[in-house]
């Protein structure tokens, strides 16, 4: 086998190399994205995003961050504060929920029923990917119905009835031509 | 006078439904399709119930017409007249009316649609649906939700007017409205859904002839939500456009659903396959709208103990449980005739990738159904109280997102039956170059996390397969190329994109803080300079605006406030936004000191790639009224479909012996 075949026509680096290429300069983005440098979060960065998983005491529905209620104002400052003081944001939202109750968290915790609403997502796509395999599993085991050459002879002829059954040309696609 | 306006308007359309139905139904039974023919009149007689209904309060709105209690609950003398005409949907009866009125002229819209086929038992059965719709929603007008209560106003009375946050953005008047003809606009193909299941014509029929029906539904419903977001975001004033709240969660639940029988349903017009699973979703997506209504309109959200006090939050859940239950009933009644003897080829297929379509969405449904009825359940089962908010719901549905992305990129190029690896790898090669292309241009413009710069790929990858399609289809035929479904199709598929990038970016690279700063005072933040040059305070009718002068890079000055409304001591910020095609600065005032060289306190939040949510819901909208216009018609006899491989294997040369 010369080396120039290993290039040719349809030949497995052929197919694959432009799709290697773009795997690897994929992954390698990708790489750069996840664990290239980035600017580590300012206090304020981390005091905004600790108070949108913190509720609102006081309104329905809305996180600290998003409410104007005084209430949120203040928490958003002392919120501020224990970031100042290098409290760690676990010990922040377990400050809150100690003082307000579960129900300021808009995270619910993984214990308990609250389990359920993190699982049962997970179990319904699983379960839905399960049917869909089943059924294509079922499909496949189905016998197929082929068309014979006989069905393909009057389908040509009703196609083409001057040429009669092209048979280089099966799909009217013109690759023939 | 408007009392009695409105409320003969909303016995008519009751008696009207209620008799239509009745006459329909009876000459459905007997055979007597004189009988059904009536129905245009009924049709003509419930949409004028809802228009004199509408007029009614319109007029006692634009009158100040305080003996009508619905008045002197939300109206006022002193709010403008636009926010005064949208106080039709600002307030539970008010909406109820305006869904009176779109579901009275969807009726009449398929009245005549059909007229010549008024007598077929398909489009008869569909009519009579509607009618038992429309009977349900003017019952709520007449009782529990009557809107023309009357009042004796003491003299010099003045309404509270509606809520504050109601009135500070002409948006108000358009997002109720396009979301309504959206929720609304389901009950048509729905209706049909059932008239199949009565009449037992459940082959494809039905389905054409309201595929129209079911695209513009969904157009609005799109419009609607986009509108609703973008609403927020320039009202509430906290950065943000989708909070995951209730309300949002109850409108996005019917998309999900009826995006999934949109794709599901050309398996069924193509293959005759799926027919229980397109039912069933389509009943879904009209249940959810009306679970939705009662989401957020009886007031458990609050608490599960606050419904039962309320006989509208009973009411609606009772014709919630009796659509579901008659769907499933009916389904089953029809279950030997509902099976199709087709299969599905191949995984690899245009309708196996419209499969696993289903099987996401109808996950990214259930999650949102879930979270938002999770602090329900759990209050019930155990009186605990518990929040599922933001992280959830942004932790669940990222994951969703993102596979459907990767699915949109190869979905498009698929053929039906079968495809093969060869035809994939030649046809997705430059989609995934663009895809890979955005990764790297992202990450050299300084975007960092996976998540993020995956969905920029993915993105570019979904972005690049349905630019192929649209470059085919108009070097085939030119401009008219786009015209139609599936080109149509792969123009909201461009504006998916755009938002979905939109999403990614503005969540994950969203900046915030609170300054306080003296008058000529400046801060800096996330690149941009911020200057307090001054106040301003405006005195309206309805409420006194203090502005906060502020520039952003010498531009400006932008003016967020503080409103305070002259009914009611509610002080609403209004914020102000800064507006470019790579970043917004969204300012709002937190704060103000009062005093001669008082400080103001304000709060900015700086997210990239907004604008892209408000273009890529236009390109959205777009490609939906593309869609709805038939495109060219094929020849029957093109072959569509990948070969099928018969008896010996072809000899790729194309010569058989």
């Amino acid at each position: 086998m010369s080396s120039r075949s290993v290039f040719a026509k349809g030949s497995p680096i052929r197919r694959w190399g432009p799709w290697i290429a773009v795997a690897v300069v994929a992954f390698s983005a990708l790489s750069v994205a996840a664990f290239g440098t980035r600017s580590a979060p300012t206090a304020q960065d981390r005091v905004s995003s600790l108070s949108r998983t913190v509720k609102c005491p006081v309104c329905s529905g809305e996180s600290v961050a998003e409410s104007n209620a005084p209430a949120s104002q203040e928490i958003r400052r002392q919120i501020a504060e224990q970031v100042q003081q290098g409290q760690s944001d676990d010990e922040i939202r377990s400050f809150y929920a100690a003082k307000y109750g579960q129900a300021v968290l808009l995270t619910p915790s993984a214990s308990g029923v609250n389990v359920l609403v993190w699982i049962l997502p997970v179990v319904a796509l699983a379960m839905g990917i399960a049917a869909l395999a089943i059924v294509f599993r079922r499909w496949s085991s189905m016998p197929q119905e082929r068309a014979t050459d006989e069905d393909r002879e009057l389908v040509a002829s009703a196609l083409h009835p001057e040429e009669v059954a092209d048979r280089n040309d099966p799909h009217g696609e013109g690759a023939s031509r | 006078m408007n009392l009695a306006l409105g409320s003969a308007g909303v016995t008519l359309g009751f008696a009207a439904a209620v008799l239509g139905a009745v006459t329909v139904g009876y000459g459905l039974i007997r055979n007597r399709p004189e009988l059904v023919r009536l129905s245009r009149w009924y049709a003509g007689l419930v949409l004028l119930g809802g228009i004199l209904a509408a007029i009614a309060m319109e007029r006692a709105l634009i009158t100040r017409d305080f003996t009508v209690l619905y008045v002197a609950d939300n109206g006022s003398t002193k709010t403008p007249a636009i926010y005064n005409f949208a106080t039709l949907w600002g307030a539970l009866e008010g909406s109820i009316i305006l869904w009176a009125l779109i579901l009275g002229g969807y009726l009449m819209a398929v009245v005549v649609k059909f007229r010549k086929g008024l007598a077929d038992p398909l489009v008869g059965w569909a009519i009579f649906t509607i009618l038992i719709v429309c009977i349900f929603f003017f019952w709520m007008l007449v009782g529990p939700a009557n809107p023309f209560k009357s009042f004796s106003p003491p003299p010099g009375f003045d309404g509270p007017g509606p809520n504050p946050l109601l009135q500070n953005h002409p948006l108000m008047a358009f997002h109720p409205p396009m979301l309504y003809l959206g929720y609304v606009g389901f009950t048509v193909p729905f209706a049909f859904a059932i008239a199949a299941l009565i009449t037992g014509r459940v082959g494809e029929g039905w389905l054409l002839a309201t595929r129209r029906w079911t695209l513009i539904a969904w157009g609005f419903l799109t419009a609607g939500i986009l509108l609703g977001s973008w609403w927020s975001y320039e009202v509430l004033g906290w950065g943000g456009y989708w909070a995951w709240d209730p309300v949002e969660n109850a409108s996005l639940m019917p998309w999900l659903t009826g995006t999934a029988y949109l794709h599901s349903v050309l398996v069924q017009e193509r293959r005759g396959m799926l027919r229980v699973w397109n039912i069933s979703l389509l009943c879904a997506t009209f249940a959810l709208t009306i679970l939705g209504t009662f989401i957020t309109r009886s007031g458990v959200i609050e608490s599960v103990h606050a419904f039962t006090t309320s006989g509208i939050g009973v009411a609606i859940i009772s014709f919630f449980a009796l659509i579901v239950l008659s769907t499933v009933v009916l389904i089953g009644w029809r279950g030997d005739r509902l099976r199709s003897p087709g299969r599905i080829d191949s995984p690899l297929s245009r309708e196996g990738a419209f499969l696993a379509n289903n099987v996401l969405f109808a996950a990214f449904a259930f999650v949102i159904l879930l979270g938002t009825l999770f602090p329900l359940i759990v209050e019930a089962i155990n009186d605990d109280r518990i929040s599922v908010g933001v992280p959830y719901f942004n932790r669940m549905t990222m994951p969703i997102g993102l596979t459907l992305l990767f699915l949109m990129a190869i979905a498009p190029v698929l053929p039906w039956r079968k495809a093969s690896g060869e035809l994939l790898r030649h046809r997705l090669i430059w989609p995934a170059w663009i895809g890979v292309g955005s990764m790297i241009f992202a990450v050299a413009i300084g975007a960092r996390g996976f998540a993020p710069v995956l969905a920029f790929g993915l993105g570019g990858f979904a972005a690049g397969s349905a630019g192929r399609q649209l470059v085919l289809a108009t070097r085939r035929q030119g401009w008219r190329g786009l015209i139609g479904r599936a080109n149509g199709g792969m123009i909201v598929h461009l504006g998916v994109v755009m938002i979905a990038v939109a999403f990614a970016a503005s969540s994950s690279y969203v900046r915030q803080a609170e300054f306080t700063l003296t008058q000529g005072q400046s801060a800096q933040f996330a690149g941009h300079e911020l200057v307090y040059v001054g106040q301003n305070i405006k005195q309206e009718s309805a409420k006194i605006v203090d502005q906060v002068l502020i520039t952003i890079d010498g531009t400006g000055p932008w003016a967020p406030s503080l409103n305070k409304f002259a009914n009611g001591n509610q002080t609403i910020g209004t914020p102000s936004v800064r507006t470019t095609f790579t970043d917004d600065v969204v300012l709002s005032v937190i704060d103000i000191k009062d005093g001669e060289n008082g400080s103001v306190t304000i709060r900015v939040t700086v997210q990239p790639l907004i604008m892209w949510l408000w273009i890529g819901g236009g390109v959205m909208a777009f490609g939906t009224l593309l869609a709805v216009f038939p495109g060219r018609r094929r020849n029957p006899l093109d072959a569509v479909s990948a070969p099928v491989t018969v008896g010996p294997p072809k000899d790729p040369t194309g010569v058989t012996a």
